[in-house]
């Protein structure tokens, strides 16, 4: 178990350090000085000076990698062009709103999916399987930033029912969760869907088993035999795939941030990415690819705590 | 009903006229119909029939489980006066667990892997509210303790994959026990056993159930089985009950023609050691056409043409036992039937194209002291725990050679490395040392560039007939296969399949099916034309009768008989079933625990087996003979764990012989005269 843990934080530093070589040579395969992309074609020769300075351009590129590396090692991912203000404490302000955000969504994904999945497979083709089958085919197909979009108008504009954008006011939680209701169900919605057919599917195979129908003989309750012990093992795989999920929800959460503004990592990446803020593109993908790898890494450990095989293979 | 006991038993369970359709794609399958037992309190009833007789239909009737395209089409159930087919949803569940309960085929997939045994069974005993949570653990473990499961209280606590085999059988009938139920079904209890663990299971249930006087049904295709344990045995044959009585009057006098042949086919009755196994010709009709007269009219060889227009006669014995046949009773009676136990009423199968040549020349096939050793950790994980690079011997100094036309069983329980062997010397497993010679050449760990070539000369026959082939492939794709795959030209492939089909007796139409569309036996048909299809010199066939009925598994051993007298084949058989290799084999090797215990002339291996552990399983084998039941179990416990291989001699653990040398030192290998070899010091003869 413990070679199991080391063995995956060895391989997830590995990971995130191949992620840091990317983000890096990104930047210098832009076509053109670094510090000039960085600071716009207006810029003044002094200006781009000073900026070299201070980003280290002026040293070898092995040696600027090193540096950044070291740099990233210590929390430090840089300095913002424009605020000046530290990278790290700029993705940190505003990876709250991300994460509440993508656990908002997959949570009523996952608390509504789940028993329509297990609904379904108890009665497959009934009207209840058939209809959370066509919803489901249909929200997958439906792009989450158009279903922003129209949640925007309708339950924003037309009903006023909910606040459009931002985030709601620091401290107010009502206000908080008020502003995470809209951009929760957009990013959330085809997870509803893809989940109940992922749970659907591995619970028919499932219930098929020979040892379920060891516990009908044994007379459990229906109740007992599908959430105790069929959804115990038909979780498995939709554990894997939540945890997946998690990275898909980082990028949908873009669009969501976009059109609600809300001040997360998503809005912080596209921004930076318009004013070729470099320092922040790079700490902010970085800290989402650390949180996406934290994720799987969670998702397999919860697969070990149910399913005493692997724990014991570890 | 049969009695033979002087006061009459009361009747726990009654079924009447039951009828069950299944709704297919193909149209509705009559699985059962017409259905009538009783079954007496304090006895065991046994089902037996093939598969497709409907037998596990009928258990599962009986709990009201029955598959979702299943549908009840009359009859009666009656279970304490109460028809459980028409007993609500809320009462079959109170009954299910409580009053009936069920050890299932096979423990491996029928316990939940997540769940501890602990959790289990208390989950099974949610009823009991006055029960507490102790209380509820104590009963557990106790039940656990009853079964034979060594240090219960904290065995309680595992997970079923910490179980072995017979170990978690046991778990089960211990879980099936845990309500006291008033009648108890076995559906297959020891098929997926092996043979000492099914002896010592038979013995358990025995045990039980005189103990507790409980009521049991027991379902199964292994006649064995249903002699050693049953008073009373209904005979199934697609969908119908054909005969009823007791152990004694089935088994000595059987009265319907398919019970006559059930029993002829039963390799472990026979004990001439002849080459031709008897088979029921044909296939079980197609149940989804209407059927007239006898239903096993299509394949009994007294058929007379009444007997496929005309209901069969029942014909009722003194005991209440009755047999449904137009031979026994009515205008077509004949008195000559049935015919003394020692004639065959059964054909066995097509005469043999060529008498068996002896086997001669130089060997097909050598291995010699060949070791495969398998890493338990791996050498990074090794070096972190401080230990030297932990490895087990799953083939430990084995020799063995095939003649050409020679017949070599190799016989073992799981876990004796009979397959592992099989896949080194196909050169799909790495050997640590040692030799495996193919016609003189050194093939072991050669690389596959340089051994395909020789690939062609030995074939290989899989496990499962219907797995191992590819489900989007007709049967005519399938057969060909191997000569695309070695690239073979020149040769018009349709002419080819059409050759092979004919070598195996597959009819022309089946070429075009695909395997979902074979039975067992034809499917089986298939993996022989695709081994014999690049004219192999050698076959290692994998359990080649596993899954098979026994009336169809003489049909093709008889064929793999018939191929090797008319090509001079050699073949490596390798199995668990002992009474299926002593009909073919000329020699026969005993493995355990990736050694072999004991080799020689498969008469010799039967009537003088040397080593105790091939005693052991010569005799755990249960026979088709209510008065030759085992008394005694010959070996107890497990095979230990490859982890920790016995110091001496690994059979010592569970020797009954077993002595302080036993103990100490391993026994090596011995050959006498006549040829057959040994590794043990205190040989039986």
């Amino acid at each position: 178990m413990l070679f199991y843990l080391v063995k995956r934080l060895g391989l997830s530093a590995l990971v995130i350090a191949l992620v840091v070589l990317v983000l890096f040579s990104l930047l210098h395969l832009i076509p053109g000085d670094p510090a000039t992309i960085a600071l716009g074609p207006r810029a003044t020769p002094e200006a781009i000076a000073r900026y070299a300075a201070k980003m280290h351009l002026d040293e070898p590129v092995w040696r600027q990698f090193l540096i950044y590396v070291g740099n990233a090692v210590t929390g430090d991912l840089g300095v913002d062009v424009f605020s000046d203000r530290n990278v790290t404490a700029v993705v940190g302000d505003r990876i709250g709103f991300t994460l509440a955000l993508i656990c908002a969504s997959m949570g009523w994904a996952v608390l509504l999916g789940l028993p329509l999945g297990c609904l379904a497979a108890v009665r497959p083709n009934s009207w209840l399987d058939r209809v959370t089958g066509v919803l489901s085919v249909g929200t997958i197909a439906v792009p989450s930033f158009l279903v922003s979009i129209w949640a925007l108008l309708i339950f924003a504009v037309e009903l006023r029912w909910l606040p459009a954008i931002g985030a709601g006011e620091p401290g107010d939680t009502m206000d908080q969760l008020s502003h995470l209701v809209l951009p929760a169900f957009a990013v959330g919605l085809s997870w509803v869907g893809y989940l109940a057919r992922m749970v659907r599917a591995s619970m028919l195979e499932v219930m098929a088993e020979p040892y379920i129908r060891s516990a009908r003989a044994f007379g459990l309750r229906p109740r007992k035999i599908v959430y105790g012990y069929a959804l115990r093992v038909a979780i498995l795989p939709t554990i894997t795939l939540i945890g997946m999920g998690f990275g898909g929800l980082i990028s949908a959460a873009v669009f969501a941030e976009i059109i609600f503004a809300r001040p997360g990592i998503g809005k912080l990446i596209y921004d930076a990415v318009m004013a070729r803020n470099f320092p922040v593109v790079q700490g902010a993908v970085l800290v989402a690819t650390a949180m996406y790898i934290g994720i799987v890494l969670m998702s397999d450990l919860l697969i070990a705590w149910f399913d005493p095989r692997v724990r014991e293979s570890l | 009903m049969a009695k033979d006991m002087g006061t009459a038993p009361e009747t726990l369970l009654d079924i009447r006229n039951l009828s069950v359709d299944f709704r297919t794609a193909r149209g509705r399958v009559k699985a059962l119909r017409d259905i009538t037992f009783p079954v007496s309190k304090g006895r065991i009833m046994g089902i037996v029939g093939e598969s497709g007789s409907g037998k596990s239909t009928v258990l599962w009737s009986i709990l009201g489980l029955l598959a979702g395209n299943a549908e009840v089409m009359g009859g009666e159930i009656l279970f304490q006066d109460d028809d459980m087919l028409r007993k609500g949803q809320a009462a079959m569940r109170a009954t299910r667990g409580e009053d009936i309960s069920v050890v299932f085929q096979d423990p491996m997939t029928s316990q939940i892997p997540v769940l501890n045994y602990a959790r289990q069974m208390f989950d099974i005993l949610y009823r009991r509210r006055n029960m507490t949570k102790a209380e509820k653990r104590k009963a557990a473990v106790e039940m656990m303790r009853k079964v034979g499961i060594p240090d219960p209280d904290s065995r309680i606590d595992q997970y079923p994959h910490h179980f072995s085999g017979g170990m978690r059988q046991r778990a089960g009938i211990a879980m099936a026990l845990l309500t006291g139920p008033k009648l108890l079904l076995a559906d297959e209890p020891t098929t997926a056993l092996d043979v000492t663990m099914e002896a010592q299971i038979i013995n358990l249930l025995r045990e039980l159930q005189s103990d507790l006087e409980a009521t049991i049904v027991l379902v199964s295709h292994n006649l064995g089985l249903i002699a050693e344990l049953c008073d009373d045995v209904v005979v199934m044959y697609a969908g119908e009950v054909v005969e009823v009585g007791t152990v004694h009057e089935i088994f000595h006098n059987a009265q319907h023609p398919y019970t006559r042949a059930l029993l002829e086919c039963d390799p472990a009755r026979i004990s001439d050691v002849s080459r031709r196994l008897p088979v029921i010709p044909g296939d079980i009709p197609d149940l989804t056409k209407p059927q007239t007269g006898c239903i096993f009219a299509s394949r009994c060889q007294r058929a007379m043409p009444e007997c496929r227009t005309i209901e069969p006669p029942t014909a009722t014995r003194p005991s209440g036992g009755y047999a449904n046949c137009h031979l026994l009773t009515g205008p077509l009676e004949d008195p000559d039937w049935p015919p003394p136990l020692d004639v065959l009423t059964v054909r066995s199968g097509e005469s043999a194209v060529a008498e068996k040549k002896a086997p001669e020349g130089t060997p097909l096939l050598e291995v010699e002291n060949l070791n495969v050793r398998f890493r338990t950790l791996g050498p990074v994980k090794a070096r972190l725990r401080g230990v030297e690079d932990p490895f087990v011997d799953a083939v430990l100094d084995v020799s063995i050679r095939v003649r050409p036309g020679e017949t070599v069983g190799l016989v073992g329980e799981s876990g004796s490395g009979k397959t592992t062997l099989g896949r080194t010397i196909l050169n799909l497993q790495h050997a640590d040392s040692g030799s495996v010679r193919f016609e003189g050449q050194e093939i072991r760990n050669m690389p596959e560039a340089r051994f395909k070539p020789l690939r062609r000369d030995m074939a290989m026959m899989f496990q499962d007939p219907i797995g191992s082939l590819s489900p989007r492939k007709s049967v005519r794709a399938l057969i060909t296969e191997p000569l695309q795959v070695h690239g073979v030209t020149g040769m018009n492939l349709d002419e080819e399949a059409e050759r092979l089909a004919d070598m195996v007796r597959l009819p022309k139409p089946f070429l075009t099916r695909y395997p979902h569309e074979l039975s067992g036996g034809q499917a089986r048909r298939v993996g022989v034309a695709r081994a014999l299809a690049l004219n192999p010199k050698l076959i290692i066939a994998d359990e080649p009768t596993a899954g098979l009925d026994v009336s169809v598994q003489g049909e093709v051993l008889n064929l793999m008989a018939d191929l090797q007298a008319e090509h001079g084949l050699g073949y490596l058989i390798i199995t668990h079933n002992l009474p299926v290799v002593r009909h073919i084999s000329d020699r026969i090797a005993i493995m355990y625990l990736g050694r072999i215990v004991e080799e020689g002339r498969a008469s010799e291996i039967f009537s003088k087996p040397l080593h105790p552990y091939t005693q052991a399983l010569v005799e755990g084998v249960p026979q088709p003979d209510p008065d030759k039941r085992l008394t005694h179990v010959a070996v107890r416990g497990e095979v230990p764990s490859l982890l920790n291989r016995p110091k001496g001699c690994d059979f010592a653990t569970r020797c009954p012989y077993a002595q302080d040398r036993c103990r100490a030192e391993k026994p090596a290998h011995e050959t006498r005269p006549d040829g057959h070899s040994h590794a043990c010091f205190f040989p039986l003869h």
